[in-house]
Parts: structure tokens; sequence; C-alpha cells
């Protein structure tokens, strides 16, 4: 969502009809924000690859290693494959359970945190702080905290994407509410209408179509989320993957990889034409009669349009319900929970920082900040080889973007899983799989606004006489520039997330004293450890955020 | 010209066509009464010992410049603004010394039509009529069959009585602007107010729109005996549809007469000079 917003808004800055000024005049204009942050990246990514000890020998080393153990996978087996249906569908409920209670509990903390709220400021600064705290901490962390507090199993997992995923749908939805015209609002508090209905009538109606492409869109990261959390024992088809590699058996890993990659795959697809049909049925081009008359006058009769709208709403309440019941909630459990959950917070404080901590930590910032750049050049050369700039050469590009798609199915922690086993514990196989995952992700997003560049400039620069090259520097590069920038960057946001829990199968970061220090009970270093990440994550976004803005 | 001889001015109420809900005779208390009401903005003054009573019934067209003051004035009456100075009473009600429960009662007794509508777009004008209706319901509403049936019929009638029986079901974004006004002034039938307040709610439509809006404003006033007090930037429709003209240039009120007695040229004439003070 983010992307497609920024390459829109990109796309619009870059319809600008003049081809060449762009680089000429941006430079001089927010120099130290344009030069100041590519130079900081590089120097970033110079010491990362000295300290992750990145070389042309250990690349070509694993390369062999990951090969060797790529051969003990073949042939790929599933083990009994109902058990293994029934895992992959847990996941599925996870995932609706957790987006289903997270899109509920957002809806209020939108209401709470955007600048309309008129309510105590102390619950508008308490809805802010959740959003953005929720949205630092990795589904996999809180994962990691529920299974202490609930015991194994779904439970845990569902709660867990719940927690994630409210701080981001509940961010997005304050924008909405936030752009909203006030108009309406302001007529129906003059009929006398108390607040909650009004925020129902006009607040919520006008934000649904929203909501709803805002839903099945975390819902789809959902997904892929929920396939991994088993790893620490929240449920879903994680789990067997877990017990396969535990168990060394590196064929039964690869089949439920594969099993993995098909579900997310052939979910995507299920989800794109879902969000496709809401997209249209929301689109600003319905038709205007919403209602067929019906026998009276005053009662809206039923056509195929509102049948299809109400059975939709049914079926989607219907799955979230049923998906809820599938979490395994056992009302005696409850009770214990209740006193786990004590026990963890009350273990919180004083939060203990030490040595290892800050070490934990910097090394995640330094894995994803350099696996980022790695990623992004990466990702650019496949971006412009699959987008026929430069290149035309159509199996090349469609062979490209197939590739993508697959590198795209895999979660990261899974390449870190099998780069551990490959490798060995340490930053190195962490740094490889998030590489891999930042140069599916960047040549993504850059694929797509290479794709929407305005094509006026580049036909009046090919007028002049100019070749393929001269039209890419002069022409298509100036326009990509503003979205390259802003995705590089969420991708590095992106990247942060996922090397925070890499260390929980031994990839490097701060991820492994995490789980270490909940499995021990050190409970007060496991606060210290949240604290500082989510400094770490908020600090590292608002600078992302005040450089996109500088550089855009 | 001083407040005493201002309020002797205002016309008595024309006799009404059907006796409103709570029976107002022609001896009824006033529907609004504005008391040396003052009003500024972080020491700026918007308004000015303002002084008026209108009667329950009457049509008061509400002119002047711009900025000077009408709107500020309209939303001191509904309770959105608390005066610095003076007192309002509407209905009997002060609405700056109201709790916020009893001014949202208040104000379902007070309809309000806006320049901009006011209309949810992507929800069809029957549900944004059924809205009006929210004051007087306890639990939020979300779609149309959640509205009580009685409600519902009403809803049709009002639509049908701005002529927008047909439009019931369609988007309010895909209506005209015109049609979207008589929307909203349906909407505000659905309150069974006793005093409508407009703040130019035909400034974004054109000129033969705005003349019928009007019209149908002024002809449901005199169907149900509500009050209207309109401010409009027109003055030949203001001369057209209203009982009263009433003008404020600079925060204050300085001119307030029967529309019969009112001079066309009288009322033309504080525009140009709002417009020489500027320059
Ligand atoms: N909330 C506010 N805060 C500060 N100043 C305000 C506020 N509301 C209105 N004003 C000021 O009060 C003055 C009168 O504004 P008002 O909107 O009442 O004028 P108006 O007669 O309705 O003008 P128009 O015909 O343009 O709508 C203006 O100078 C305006 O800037
Ligand atoms: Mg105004």
């Amino acid at each position: 969502m983010n992307s497609t917003l920024q390459d829109r808004r990109s796309a619009r800055e870059g319809t600008r009809p003049s081809p060449m000024p762009a680089p000429v005049a941006r430079w001089p204009r927010a120099s130290a924000a344009t030069l100041g942050i590519p130079l900081a990246y590089l120097a970033v990514t110079a010491f990362g690859t000295w300290w992750i000890d990145i070389r042309p020998e250990a690349l070509a080393a694993g390369f062999g290693d990951i090969a060797r153990l790529l051969e003990r996978m073949v042939p790929p087996t599933t083990g009994p494959l109902p058990d293994l249906l029934a895992l992959a569908l847990e996941t599925l409920w996870i995932a609706i359970a957790g987006t289903g209670l997270a899109t509920l509990a957002s809806v209020f903390l939108a209401a709470a945190a955007s600048r309309r709220y008129t309510g105590p400021r102390a619950i508008q600064w308490l809805a802010r702080t959740i959003i953005i705290v929720t949205r630092a901490v990795p589904s996999l962390i809180f994962a990691i905290l529920f299974v202490r507090i609930f015991g194994l199993g779904p439970l845990a997992g569902g709660l867990a994407i719940a927690f994630h995923s409210v701080g981001m749908i509940g961010k997005m939805m304050a924008d909405v509410f936030e752009e909203q015209d006030p108009a309406p609002r302001e007529a129906i508090a003059a009929v006398g209408a108390s607040r909650t209905q009004n925020f129902v009538s006009t607040t919520l109606t006008r934000a649904l179509p929203a909501l709803a492409s805002l839903v099945l869109y975390r819902l789809d990261i959902n997904i892929r989320a929920s396939a991994v959390l088993g790893l620490v024992g929240a449920g879903g088809i994680g789990v067997a993957l877990q017990t396969a590699i535990g168990s060394l058996n590196y064929q039964r890993a690869a089949g439920i990889i594969a099993v993995i990659v098909a579900m997310l795959l052939v979910l995507e697809l299920v989800s794109y034409l879902v969000q496709r049909a809401v997209a249209e049925h929301a689109g600003e081009h319905t038709q205007s009669q919403l209602f067929r008359a019906g026998r009276q006058p005053a009662s809206p009769g039923w056509d195929r349009a509102r049948i299809t709208r109400t059975a939709g709403a049914v079926a989607a309440v219907a799955l979230f319900l049923y998906s809820l019941g599938q979490l395994a909630l056992n009302p005696a459990r409850l009770g214990q929970a209740w006193d786990n959950a004590l026990a963890l917070l009350s273990g919180f404080v004083p939060p203990v920082f030490t040595a290892d901590v800050a070490l934990g930590i910097f090394e995640s910032v330094i894995m994803a900040l350099t696996a980022t750049s790695f990623g992004v050049a990466a990702g650019l050369v496949i971006a412009v080889l699959s987008t026929g700039h430069l290149v035309r050469f159509e199996p090349l590009a469609v062979g490209l973007r197939g590739i993508v798609v697959v590198l795209r199915g895999i979660p990261d922690i899974i390449y870190a899983l099998v780069f551990v086993a490959a490798l060995g514990l340490g930053p190195f196989a962490g740094f490889l799989a998030l590489s891999l995952s930042c140069t599916a992700l960047a040549s993504k997003f850059f694929t797509d606004s290479l794709q929407n560049v305005d094509p006026a400039p580049l036909r009046a620069l090919e007028a002049t006489g100019a070749n393929r090259l001269q039209v890419f520097v002069s022409g298509v590069w100036p326009q990509f520039v503003p979205s390259f920038i802003g995705n590089s960057l969420f991708t590095s946001d992106l990247a942060l997330r996922e090397s925070a829990v890499l260390g929980i199968v031994g990839a490097g970061g701060i991820g492994f004293l995490l789980d270490e220090s909940v499995a021990t009970l050190h409970y007060q270093q496991t606060a210290g450890i949240l604290i500082g990440l989510i400094v770490v994550v908020v600090a590292l976004e608002s600078v992302a955020r005040w450089a996109r803005r500088k550089v855009i | 010209m001083t407040a005493t001889t201002r309020r002797r001015q205002v016309p008595e109420p024309r006799p009404m066509a059907t006796a409103p809900s709570t029976g107002m005779a022609e001896t009824a208390p006033p529907s609004v009464v504005l008391n040396g009401l003052g009003m500024s903005f972080s020491g700026k003054h918007v308004l000015r010992d303002v002084d008026m009573e209108v009667r329950p019934g009457q049509f008061v067209a509400l002119v002047g410049p711009s900025g000077a003051g009408k709107s500020t004035l309209l939303r001191l009456i509904n309770g959105s603004h608390r005066p610095t100075q003076g007192s309002v009473s509407v209905l009997g009600v002060n609405p700056a010394m109201c709790s916020r429960k009893d001014l949202q009662l208040l104000r379902t007794r007070v309809g309000f039509v806006f320049q901009q509508f006011g209309l949810v777009g992507r929800l069809s004008a029957l549900e944004n009529v059924l809205m009006g209706a929210l004051g007087s319901l306890k639990l939020p509403r979300y779609g149309i069959s959640t509205y009580p049936i009685a409600l519902r019929e009403r809803a049709v009638a009002n639509l049908e009585r701005v002529g927008l029986l047909d439009e019931r079901f369609q988007r309010c974004d895909t209506l005209s602007g015109g049609q979207q006004q008589r929307v909203a002034i349906a909407r505000t039938l659905m309150q069974e107010a006793e005093i409508v307040l407009a703040d130019e709610p035909v400034a974004s439509l054109d000129p033969s729109a705005s003349l019928s809006v009007l019209r149908t404003l002024k002809k449901l006033s005199a169907e149900d005996g509500f009050t209207v007090v309109c401010s409009l930037h027109q003055v030949d429709l203001a001369l057209q549809i209203s009982d009263r003209v009433v003008a404020v240039r600079g925060g204050s009120l300085i001119m307030d007469t029967p529309t019969a007695e009112a001079s066309e040229e009288a009322i033309r004439a504080i525009y140009q000079q709002a417009k020489d003070d500027r320059s």
C-alpha cells in the first residue's frame, strides 16, 4: 500500500513535461539530504560488509555449501499430507482471525488517534503510542511473548498477528479519517446526533471502501507472516517446518517449504482477485442507482448487486467468526494466561540493558541496512532488465518476473533457516536471507514504477534521435528517482523489522537474545530488548520519513 | 438606531397554515432572542452588540458583505460558538449554558442547512435523509434497513416533498447540486425542527436552481410553520423570498425591515459601501 501510494505520487510528480531539468534543479536545492543520505548509506554498507565479513571467497564458499544442502533436499517429501494440510488451514485461520481482530480494534484506535478526535488528550496520546509501538514490534516477537502467556498453539499466533497489524491498519485508518471532508460530520452534529452515531454514519461509512482494501492488503501480508509463526510454537504450518529442520530431515523441510510457497502463491492470487472485485465495486464509476425500488417505497428491493454485497459481507463475518473458533480458545487456560501475563509484565520492571543487547540491536540494524543496499542494487538491475527501457527481450523479462514472484513467495526467515543450516550460525546467513528478500521486494517496486514512467517525454527524446541509453538517462531516470529513493527507504524499513527476528533461527541480530531471554525467564532483559528495538525502529523510521520528504 | 426602535420594526408573524407541533399561537414566545450579543475571536471583534428577536414562523433573510459575521451569527444561534458578550436564547434555551446532552437535544429542534450540503456522497439520498432522525434515536445506525419503518416512511415522504421521490435510492454524489441541497433540506425535515438556520444554502447553485430551492424551503416553512433564518448573498432572492431582511456589516446590524418595506437600492448600497471601505 505504501509503495503504491508513493508510486502514484511520484508518477504524478514525474509527469512534468520537461524531461531534462530534474537532476540539475534538484541537486543544489536539497543537497544535504540528497548527498548525505546516499553517502551515509554507502558508509553503513561498507562498514556492514566488513562487520559481517562479506568477501567474494566467502560468498563463493557459501554458495557451495548452499548447493550441497539443496542436494540433500531432493527429492522433497511432505510426510503425511492430511496433517500438513490441516496445519496449512490453521495458518489461514490464524491470519484471518488476527486480521479481523486487528481491524475491529484499529477502528477505535484510529478514531482516537486521528487529529479529528475531540475527546481527552490522554486517550489520543495512548492510541498514538499503541499504534507506534505495535508497528515497531514484529509479529514473531509478539508470538514469542504470547506463547509464554497462552502456551503453544494458534491462539498465541492469532493474537501476535492481531497486535502487529493493529498499528499499521490503525495508522492508515487515522490518515483516511483525517483526509475526509469535515462537512458531513458537522451537518450530522447539527441534527443532534451523538458522537458515536456521527462517527458511524459519516466517518466510518465514508472510510469503508478504503478500509476494505486495506484489510485485504494486510491479510495478504498476514498469511505470509502466519506461515512462519510455528517456528516459535505459535501454530500453523511453520510447526511442521520447525520439526523437520530440528530433526535434520531436509527432504521433508523442502517439501514443506514447497507447500508453503504454493499456498502463499495461490492465496496471493485469490486475494488479488478479491481485492480487484472490491475495488471495482467501490469505484467511483459504479452505477448511481444503489438499490432497486422495493415493494414498499421505503424499503429498497433486492437486485444482484445488493445480494452480492450482502452475501460478501455475511461470508466475511462468518469466515472471521469461524477462524476465531479455530484459535482453540480454552476458558480454563485463560485463567492461567492472566497469571502468566502478570508474571511477564511484572518481570519487565526494571528493564535491563546490557552491552550484549546493544550489540545485538546494532547487528540487526547493520544486517538490515547492508542487505538493503545489496538488494536495492540487484533489484534495480532486475527491474531495468525486465521493463524494456534499455533491453527489449521479452523472454528475459518474463523469466525475471517469474523468479521475483517465487522469491517473494518465500518468507525471509525460511531463507535464514536454510542458510543457517548450510553455512552455520551468524549474521552472514541473515544477511544473505535479507538480501534475497530485499532484492525481490525492491525489484517489484522498481519494476512497477519504471512501468509507470510517463512515455511522452521519452517519445520526444527519441524523436530528437537519442539512443536508448540517452533516453534512459535523460528521460526515464529523472522521473524514476523520487520513487526509487522512497521505495528503497521503505525496503530498509521492512528489512529492519525482519532482521530483528532472524536471530530466532540463529541468523544473527537481536532475535537470538530476545528468544533466549524469554525462554530462560530473564524478562528484565526482554523488556530492555523490546524498548531498545522500538526506539531504534521508530528513530530510523523517522529518519526515513524525513529523508523521503527532503528528497522527493 | 437603537435596539428598541429596531425591535418595533419587527413585523408580525403571518398566520400559519398548519399549527406546529408545539401549538404556538400568535402570542407565542419568540423563536430566537439575541441580547447585546457580541463575539470576538482571540481579541478580534466579529459581532458587536446585536439585538434581534425572531417570531415563530418568520422567514428572515440575513444579508451583508463577505466577512460581515453572518455565519458567525448563525453558529451562535445553533450553539456551535459561545458568545463572548450578551446572550442567546433559542426556543427559550440558552445554548451557551447547556450541558452537552442538552445542547444535543436543542439541536434536534434546530435544523441547519449548509452551503456545502454535508451529505455522505456514497450513500443513497434516502439514507442521508434518515440521518436527520439520528437525534431521536439512541444507537448508531448503518444502512437503510436499520432505521424503524415509520422513520423510513417519513423520510420517503420528505423526499417527495422536496421533489426527489424517484431519486431516493440514488447515490448522493451523482445528484446535481440543487438536488443535493434538497436532500439536505429533506434531512432537516426529519428533525421536525422548529427553527431552520441556513448558511448561504444556494451559494453553490446556479440562479434558477437557487430560486427553486429557496421556494421549496419557503413552502415547507409555511406548511410546517417553522422559523427560517437564512443568510444570502443575492439581494434579489432575499427580496423575493423573505418576510424580513436583516443586514449585517462589520459585525453590527445596520438594517432590519419587513421585506415589503425594504428597498433594493438601500441593500445594494450596503454591499457597495463595504467595497468602498475595503478600497
Ligand atoms: N473560528 C474563527 N476563528 C477566528 N476568526 C473567525 C472564525 N470564524 C469567523 N472568523 C472571522 O469572523 C469574521 C466573520 O466571519 P463570518 O464567516 O461570520 O462572515 P460571513 O458574513 O459569513 O462571510 P461570508 O459571506 O464570506 O460567508 C471574519 O473576519 C472571519 O475571519
Ligand atoms: Mg459565511
